[in-house]
């Protein structure tokens, strides 16, 4: 009796789970749906704890970070089936701040259902939106300006704006970085980031999966390109980077500043 | 009867409609004609084409001094159009509350043609350019959300954007777009060196202009060049640096060595109104910048090797040779651009 309720119940699992594996075969996939992108960050191997101190740099550099907000743009994503979907450039400007637990997550609508296996994006304001003026801005300017993600000497955005204050074994007591990306006259530093998802993120109208990314800020200075906050400091007042050789390098650092930790597709 | 009834009740309503589509305004595009003598445009007008309504609200953002935050500096509080949009007697321009900048006002024509604006090049598209003015805390100091909410506030706002904008949207956008089409039809051209090279009547140059343009095209044209006077570059000219200010020139801009001290060479257009000359507005008259040329120039690391040529430093220039470019250089003088009531508050 025992054993073949027991047969009934795998009877009826291997049943459901046939059905339901045909059902997915079968599944017309339409309609739109949702999308959340969520950003984690923090630097090297640990979370981040803004003011507290992270772990030495290759530099043997110790930071306390302040502050950390970047421009998000430029969002596309990459269809199984190799096709891609580009969500419209001027709905695809978001501010992410490491202090405001809302601007975490960006909220991305009316995506196409279909299930997509990678996902990209920018870092910052691309050279073809400078070229295009000030079509697609709307009123990007208002929430930039709020965020503090203006400059009002080089016309445009911050696209990374990293700050706090180091020490250093010639520099002990805390002394203020400030490392802000934007497009100088000569480079436009914007950063393009194309990452594979582990799973598909099954996009449906009744499915709003949501894409976990880790942010390893370390990366910004100790990536590929390693930057020595010290060799910048202006005697004790600081190391101020908004330009030079440098900030290309950076830059070139963001590339990897982002990995994909899962992606939940549970239903709505 | 049937047709008694067409003619009651049909005639009225299609008198109506008629009435109604007579109210309606339609926005009418502007034509921008690039004069013969002018290099191609270099603003991407298809991204923004000039209309009316677009001119109109460009024009009264550009004369609102509620876009500060004190509500007094409006873009034409330091560009005049009698100066040809400069700020004449200012070396510098103060702003907000009183507060002084470190730079000369530029002057505003024929942007349209022109691919970097700012002293220093902060901007590389004539529509990123009103923000720079519009955020610094020097000059405007404005915020976009509260300059947003008083154009909404303000019901000929309402009514200039819903004209000059299909989306009707008040927004950054649309202002700046606004802003841009006012600055594109901005044109000088029609200075009597204008007609002078476009075979027009009027266009005739004295003995002394036409030695002037000469020497100006042998010794002045490597860097002021076109007829719109510049070539867009940025130069070191040799000014000795002012300590009190060390105003580093583009380096803030790219923060690379090789930019300390460089500027804009600046278009020379009506360059008899725009009085005091250089990024600081050091000089006051014509005969002092061509003096700093001939006898003043400054070596330095970044000094424009065209400024030094074989170990002579600057530009080599007799006194009648000076006399005669500053003829040449008064007949770039526009009247009619700079009494254009199309440009008037």
């Amino acid at each position: 009796m025992k054993n073949s309720f027991k047969k009934t119940i795998a009877f009826f699992a291997v049943a459901i789970a046939l059905v339901s594996c045909s059902n997915n075969k079968d599944e017309t996939i339409s309609g739109v749906g949702g999308l959340k992108v969520e950003f984690e960050n923090g630097f090297a191997d640990n979370v981040l704890v803004l003011g507290s101190a992270t772990v030495p740099t290759s530099q043997n550099e110790v930071l306390k970070i302040s502050s950390i907000k970047y421009i998000v743009s430029n969002i596309v994503l990459l269809k199984d089936d190799g096709s891609i979907f580009t969500y419209p450039k001027s709905q695809s400007y978001f501010i992410v701040d490491g202090s405001d637990e809302s601007s975490l997550i960006l909220n991305l609508n009316n995506v196409p259902a279909g299930n997509y296996k990678a996902i990209r994006f920018g870092i910052g304001v691309d050279q073809a939106q400078y070229e295009l003026g000030q079509s697609g801005i709307a009123d990007f300017w208002t929430l930039a300006q709020n965020e503090g993600m203006t400059w009002s000497w080089a016309s445009g955005f911050k696209f990374l704006a990293f700050e706090g204050t180091f020490t250093s074994s010639t520099l002990t007591s805390d002394t203020p970085f400030m490392i802000h990306t934007g497009k100088t006259g000569t480079d436009y530093n914007y950063t393009e980031v194309t990452l594979a998802l582990p799973t598909d993120a099954l996009v449906r109208t009744n499915i709003t999966p949501q894409i976990h990314l880790s942010t390893d800020l370390s990366q910004i200075i100790d990536g590929t390109n390693k930057i020595n906050l010290t060799d910048h400091d202006d005697m004790g007042m600081g190391a101020m980077i908004m330009g030079g050789a440098d900030l290309p390098l950076i830059s070139a650092n963001l590339v990897n500043m982002f990995s994909v930790e899962h992606v939940h597709n549970d239903p709505n | 009867m049937k047709i008694k009834f067409l003619i009651v009740f049909i005639l009225p309503l299609l008198w109506s409609c008629t009435q109604d589509s007579s109210k309606e305004y339609v926005n009418v595009p502007l034509e921008l004609k690039v004069p013969s003598n002018f290099p191609p445009l270099a603003y991407n007008i298809s991204q923004n084409p000039p209309t009316e309504m677009g001119f109109e609200l460009g024009k009264k953002i550009f004369y609102d001094g509620r876009l500060s935050s004190d509500g007094n500096i409006s873009c034409s509080f330091c560009h005049i159009q009698q100066n040809a949009f400069t700020h004449h007697g200012h070396t510098v321009s103060h702003g907000v509350n009183n507060a002084s900048g470190t730079r000369n006002s530029p002057s505003i024509q024929n942007m349209a043609f022109q691919t970097q604006f700012m002293w220093d090049g902060a901007a590389d598209n004539l529509d990123f350019q009103p923000v720079i003015p519009l955020l610094s805390a020097i000059e405007m100091n404005g915020n976009f959300e509260s300059i947003i909410a008083m154009m909404k506030a303000d019901s000929e706002y309402v009514k200039l954007f819903e004209l000059a904008f299909t989306d009707k949207k008040i927004n950054t956008e649309n202002m700046f777009k606004a802003l841009s089409q006012f600055m594109v039809m901005n044109i000088s051209a029609n200075s009597r060196f204008d007609k002078y090279r476009r075979h027009e009547l009027g266009g005739t140059l004295t003995t002394d202009e036409l030695a002037g343009y000469t020497i100006f095209n042998a010794k002045c044209a490597t860097c002021h060049a076109t007829d719109l006077f510049t070539d867009n570059s940025f130069r070191n000219n040799g000014l000795p640096v002012n300590p009190i200010v060390n105003d580093i020139g583009r380096y803030r801009l790219t923060q690379l060595p090789q930019d300390y001290y460089k500027f804009k060479v600046p278009s020379l257009r009506n360059v008899e109104l725009t009085a005091p000359y250089m990024h600081d507005g050091r000089f006051g008259t014509l005969e002092a910048v061509l003096n700093h040329y001939s006898s003043a120039v400054v070596d330095s690391a970044t000094l424009d090797p065209v400024l030094n040529q074989n170990g002579v430093l600057g530009i080599p220039l007799t006194a009648t040779e000076k006399s005669q470019i500053i003829a040449f250089l008064k007949t770039l003088t526009d009247n009619q651009y700079i009494t254009d009531t199309r440009f008037s508050e």
